[in-house]
């Protein structure tokens, strides 16, 4: 099991990670995302002791790194996968997957598992960048890593190939059986492919939980925002009720909220109905295919988002009507002032 | 140091007629500056020789006496000022008007050229017997001698014969490839011919160690690397003036190479007075004595002192040899080099 | 409005740069020209003893090329990857031996060491004698690894990281993975540092005749003091052939070309910092606090004297035009050789300036500058000189700059309707100025070092540093040696900093770029 506790991360005088506290289970894939500069990346380095770091300590089955004593990178046994895929440009497939191995029957079970078997003889630089790090993912499994360490895998590649890619990666990595920090900045990704998800702030872990969790009963607006569509409508909170201007919902309170809060609602949670009575006006609307966005001025002043099914058409400047549809509880914050 | 309050007071006294005029106690020859004409024009010198600025002091007193004249000075390595002159004249460019060499092979290849003016009887008649030539002046000599250790050696050691030094077992230091060891090997081929010159250059290259130059020659003696070399005589003197318990003296052959006196030269290339006279300051006992006493380089003008440390012309006796024939280098250097010393 | 790209049917067009280079590469000829020229009339074309200095010449740049290989690759990683405290002093401290002419640091190597060297004098130590090729080989290696360093460090900035941290966390150790998957990726810069290293050797007068070894330029030198100038013309012509196939071999070198990504930084565990200091601290020593100690002690024991400042003035203005007019020249230079093959040969044309001594370019030029009168003995005909000696240093220096640059910059102002002009001097020429100013840099430090061709060309009157220490040292006069020799060796470290300084922002960027 890895434990990493209190780890923390200097450049120069910047902390860039504060206070990490982590434990991953045996074959659990935990999620990090968070913005651009929030550490997450210093963490995988960190992690893989390619940065020294400054306080706490990681752990992993027989050794234990700390900030006098760390255990170089080659000595952790830790298989990372980089964002621009980081193959060998003068050894073949074949050769980049065998890299330090004695034994290669397990590149030939990793190449032929990730459908890599007709480029083993190829150079990594004719092939596409979704077989690029497919092999660069068969090179770190075959080495039979303890944990493994994902620095935006996806994020060099086409759209299209990203989902399919990102479900090919989680069932690699459950059938290897080996622990991972996946490292992203996409939500999507985040909460579609991870058992856990971590969401950084500034260095530090706003929130480490379920994917459900974390998108319906987030421990912060910050995370709130960042994992999707949020939008606050002020109510006011009665037990487990919620009482607002689109009528009562049922809520779960935040950081102990009570009495006048803000209620999160996501676009799924909201109906809409066009209706020269309602109780909102469309602000603006957005086509996404198979549904629309829209975002509603409603009566008192929140805008609220909703999602529909794209049939359901409207223009800016008309009139709907707006209700609460959902019947799990929703969270509540304390009112911001 | 004494070598700079000389500087010093030459710089103050400011002319060479305020010099103090050391060489008047001793003997009162050669021309005083007094009696020269003012210097007026302009006037280039190349010049092939360093010195540290003494040369250049020398420079400086003549243009301070003489308001009117704007000197114009370029060093260079002789060599190479000497190739440029030739080269000058065969474009039919002139820029030197006076050509001060530090050795006789560019001396004879200027004057081979046809480069060199004629100088007056009375100029070259103020220089030593045996120093006289019709195209160019010696300035100052330097003697070939046998700078050795005095801890590994006593003078009795040492033979007073170039020759006997082949047989000897003494560990020789050189400098093959300096200009005045090769003018040395030169003379001893006219004098002994080329046969006796190459057993010796070939009996001697056996314990002998090489150097740079013959001022790392003397340094290595001084050191005690080798016990005796080959140098001219300045250099110990200078060695000896900023360190005076080096271990190092001067010894002298008789009568052959080995002590052979050759002279950096003057010459003047462009027509006209100027630089006939400007020649002239070069060979006043002033001038002469200056660089006696702070080159401790030889004057050839006669009835000026020698330099401190070293015996007076007259006591060494040198080889009789024109100093023209020894720019006859290419024999030389084939020679030296079939015997692979070079 | 959109705007096109005039459409040009493929010809045979040579690219702009082309005509200029091939003058600039005409005019590197030129000296070649002369010295067949002079050499028409010898009569000996090769000997025996040839073959002696052939073997010494050849021995001493191999041992060199070696020496700076062995010093300049390590401490080019430690400069480059390595997170130390002033780290930008020690890569300064560690390129300053560039500041120092190798002559100086010969004599001085000399005079400090053996039986009555300095330091036995002093310190009572007695010190083995350096000298031979052993001794030419330690002096010429001290006084050129920065060559290598410098460009093997800037092949090292420009690789991506992810490759090592990759090799890293298979299970490869630090400096296998520096061996292995670092090395290989910055073998161009290892050579373009190593084939200037082969020049300088090549063509480096001092060193060799001060340690007493006999290489074609000590006797090219003797041939030329003995008024042999025709037979000094014809070895100079046999050395040109070694230069030539040195070229050739380094450019049969290839390296990989690969997108620059982000940077290595390595933390260093204090066993491993006391190391690299252990491991520096000698040719730091040797390289720079023995001479300067040297001169110190000189400066103390005879104190200074006729000495005027305008030397280093002249110094200062004559190598400063000489790195202006090197880098302009360059910019075509660089510019073809990257455009294409024939293009790649004029740029290596202009590098038998490098490899061709001092003092039969000097010699050369005054054949030279006697056809064009109104030049002969000006400031120009020296910056002349200058830059045709100097100038492979800025064309190499530009061209690697211009080499990693990414083409789509200038595709995209092109695209912004910029004339390829305009894109050139929008783009890329912003772009690259960085090395023009390490081009400019490296120029101006090797003129503030030349020698012979400063003696023959300069306007008459003109003393540099360089001059006047060549006239003190041999009248023997040492001591007044240590103010010039100090001089020259601060400014040129004014150069270096200049040079160095290009660096900073970038490196800030990348050290602080976090994801």
């Amino acid at each position: 099991m890895l434990k990493v506790s209190n780890l923390s991360v200097n450049y120069g005088s910047t902390r860039v990670v504060d206070n990490l506290d982590l434990a991953l289970a045996d074959d659990e894939v935990l999620m990090l995302v968070g913005p651009t500069g929030c550490g997450k990346t210093t963490i995988l380095q960190a992690l893989a002791g390619l940065v020294p770091i400054s306080g706490g300590e990681i752990q992993l089955g027989h050794w234990r790194s700390t900030p006098s004593k760390a255990v170089p990178p080659e000595k952790r046994n830790v298989g990372m996968v980089f964002q621009d895929f980081a193959l060998f440009p003068h050894l073949t497939v074949e050769q980049n997957v065998c890299f330090r191995l004695r034994d290669t029957a397990k590149a030939d079970h990793w190449l032929q598992l990730l459908g890599l078997d007709d480029f083993r003889h190829a150079r990594p630089n004719r092939l596409s960048g979704g077989q690029k790090q497919r092999v660069a993912l068969a090179r770190s499994l075959a080495h039979e890593p303890a944990f493994i360490l994902l620095d935006e895998p996806l994020s060099n590649l086409d759209a299209a190939l990203k989902d399919s890619l990102r479900w090919e990666i989680r069932e690699a990595l459950k059938a290897a059986g080996v622990p991972a920090i996946w490292v992203t900045h996409d939500q999507e990704e985040a909460l579609s492919v991870g058992d856990r998800v971590g969401i950084l702030k500034d260095g530090r872990l706003e929130q480490l939980d379920t994917p459900e969790k974390c998108y319906a009963e987030p421990a912060s607006r910050f995370v709130a925002r960042f994992l999707g569509e949020a939008s606050f409508l002020p109510g006011r909170l009665q037990g487990e009720q919620v009482a607002t201007v689109l009528g009562p919902a049922p809520g779960v309170p935040i950081n102990g909220a009570s009495g006048d809060v803000d209620l999160l609602l996501r676009p799924d949670d909201l109906s809409l109905t066009p209706m020269e009575t309602g109780n909102g006006v469309i602000d603006w609307v957005r086509y996404e295919g198979s549904s629309r966005l829209y975002a509603v001025n409603i009566d008192g002043g929140a805008q609220l988002k909703v999602r529909v099914n794209h049939e359901v058409r409207a223009q800016p400047g008309e009139p709907v009507h707006m209700a609460i549809t959902t019947t799990h509880p929703l969270a509540v914050f304390p009112r911001q002032q | 140091m004494q070598r700079r309050t000389f500087l010093q007071s030459l710089a103050a006294a400011g002319a060479l007629g305020t010099l103090p005029l050391a060489a008047s106690a001793v003997a009162n020859g050669g021309v005083s500056v007094e009696q020269l004409p003012p210097l007026e024009g302009d006037i280039t010198l190349y010049l092939g020789r360093g010195e540290g600025g003494l040369y250049e002091n020398v420079l400086d007193a003549i243009r301070k006496r003489n308001p009117g004249l704007d000197l114009k000075v370029r060093r260079g390595s002789t060599a190479a000022l000497a190739n440029s002159i030739v080269a000058e004249a065969k474009a039919g460019v002139r820029r030197a008007d006076i050509f001060w060499a530090v050795d006789s092979g560019a001396i004879g290849l200027v004057t081979e050229a046809g480069l060199a003016r004629t100088l007056p009887a009375d100029l070259t008649g103020q220089l030593k017997a045996g120093f006289q030539y019709p195209q160019w002046a010696p300035v100052t000599g330097r003697i070939r001698t046998l700078p050795y250790n005095t801890k590994r050696l006593s003078p009795g050691q040492i033979p007073d014969s170039i020759m006997a030094l082949a047989d000897s077992d003494l560990s020789i230091g050189w400098a093959p490839a300096y200009a005045s060891f090769q003018s040395f090997v030169t003379a001893m081929r006219l004098l002994e011919g080329e046969r006796a010159t190459a057993d010796w250059l070939r009996a001697v290259s056996k314990h002998a160690k090489g150097y740079a130059g013959e001022l790392g020659v003397v340094m290595a003696v001084e050191r005690g690397e080798v016990d005796l070399g080959f140098a001219n005589h300045y250099y110990t003197l200078r060695l000896k003036s900023g360190k005076p318990d080096a271990n190092v003296d001067l010894a002298f052959t008789r009568n052959d190479a080995g002590c052979l006196v050759n002279a950096s030269g003057i010459m003047a290339l462009s027509e006209g007075d100027l630089p006939i006279n400007f020649i002239r300051y070069l060979l006043t006992r002033e001038v002469q004595s200056y660089l006696a006493s702070e080159a401790y380089e030889v004057p050839l003008v006669d009835g000026v002192a020698p330099p401190r440390g070293l015996p007076s012309l007259d006591t060494i006796s040198p080889p009789k040899i024109d100093l023209t024939q020894l720019a006859d280098m290419r024999p030389t250097l084939d020679l030296m080099r079939s015997v692979g010393v070079l | 409005m959109t705007r096109w790209l005039p459409v040009r049917w493929p010809t045979v067009r040579w690219p702009v740069s082309y005509p200029l280079a091939l003058v600039i590469a005409l005019l590197a000829l030129a000296p070649v020209g002369v010295l067949f020229g002079l050499a028409s009339d010898s009569a000996q074309l090769f000997d025996a003893h040839n073959l002696r200095v052939l073997s010494n010449t050849l021995l001493l740049m191999v041992f060199t090329v070696l020496g700076s290989i062995v010093i300049g690759v390590p401490l080019a990683l430690v400069t480059a990857y390595m997170h130390l405290r002033w780290r930008r002093l020690w890569l300064i401290l560690l390129a300053a031996p560039l500041a120092i002419p190798s002559y100086i640091g010969a004599f001085t190597l000399y005079a400090a060491f053996g039986p009555g060297g300095e330091i036995d004098r002093l310190l009572g130590l007695p010190m083995p004698a350096v000298d031979g090729l052993a001794g030419a080989t330690l002096v010429m290696t001290l006084y050129s690894y920065p060559f290598v360093m410098l460009t093997t460090r800037a092949s090292l900035l420009s690789l991506d990281a992810s490759l090592v941290n990759a090799a890293r966390t298979l299970g490869m150790s630090l400096g296998a993975s520096l061996w292995r998957v670092v090395l290989p990726r910055a073998i161009t810069g290892i050579a373009a540092g190593a084939l200037l290293v082969a020049l300088y050797t090549l063509s480096d007068f001092g060193t060799p005749a001060i340690m007493r070894l006999d290489t074609f330029t000590r006797v090219i030198f003797v041939e030329y003091n003995a008024f042999g100038l025709s037979q000094a013309a014809m070895l100079s012509l046999q050395l040109l052939v070694i230069v030539g196939l040195v070229l050739f071999l380094e450019s049969r070198i290839r390296g990989s070309v690969e997108k620059p990504g982000r940077h290595l930084l390595l933390w260093p565990g204090p066993g491993m910092k006391l190391g690299i200091v252990l491991a520096a601290a000698p040719v730091t020593l040797l390289a720079i606090v023995l001479p300067l100690a040297v001169f110190g002690s000189w400066l103390v024991r005879e104190g200074t004297g006729g000495f005027e400042f305008s030397y280093a003035w002249n110094s200062a203005r004559a190598s400063f035009l000489a790195a202006l007019v090197a880098v302009i020249l360059a910019v075509p230079v660089a510019h073809a050789a990257i455009a294409g093959k024939a293009g790649r040969l004029m740029e290596r044309v202009t590098y038998f300036g490098f490899g061709v001594p001092g003092i039969v370019m000097g010699t050369a030029l005054v054949y030279v500058g006697l056809r064009l009168p109104f030049l002969y003995q000006t400031l120009g005909l020296l910056v002349l000189a200058y830059v045709l000696r100097f100038l492979p240093l800025a064309v190499g220096s530009v061209r690697s700059t211009a080499e990693g640059l990414d083409p789509s910059l200038v595709q995209a102002a092109r695209l912004l309707g910029a004339s390829p002009r305009e894109a050139f001097q929008r783009i890329t020429l912003p772009l690259t100025v960085r090395g023009m100013v390490a081009g400019a840099a490296l120029v101006f430090l090797e003129a503030m070092r030349e020698l012979p061709a400063t003696l023959m060309l300069g306007p008459t009157g003109f003393e540099t540093l360089a001059t006047y220490l060549w006239r003190v040292y041999e009248a023997g006069y040492f001591g007044r040696a240590a103010i010039p020799g100090l001089l020259l060796v601060l400014i040129s470290a004014l150069g270096l900093a200049l040079m160095l300084s290009g660096e900073r922002r970038t490196e800030f960027a990348t050290e602080t770029h976090q994801g």
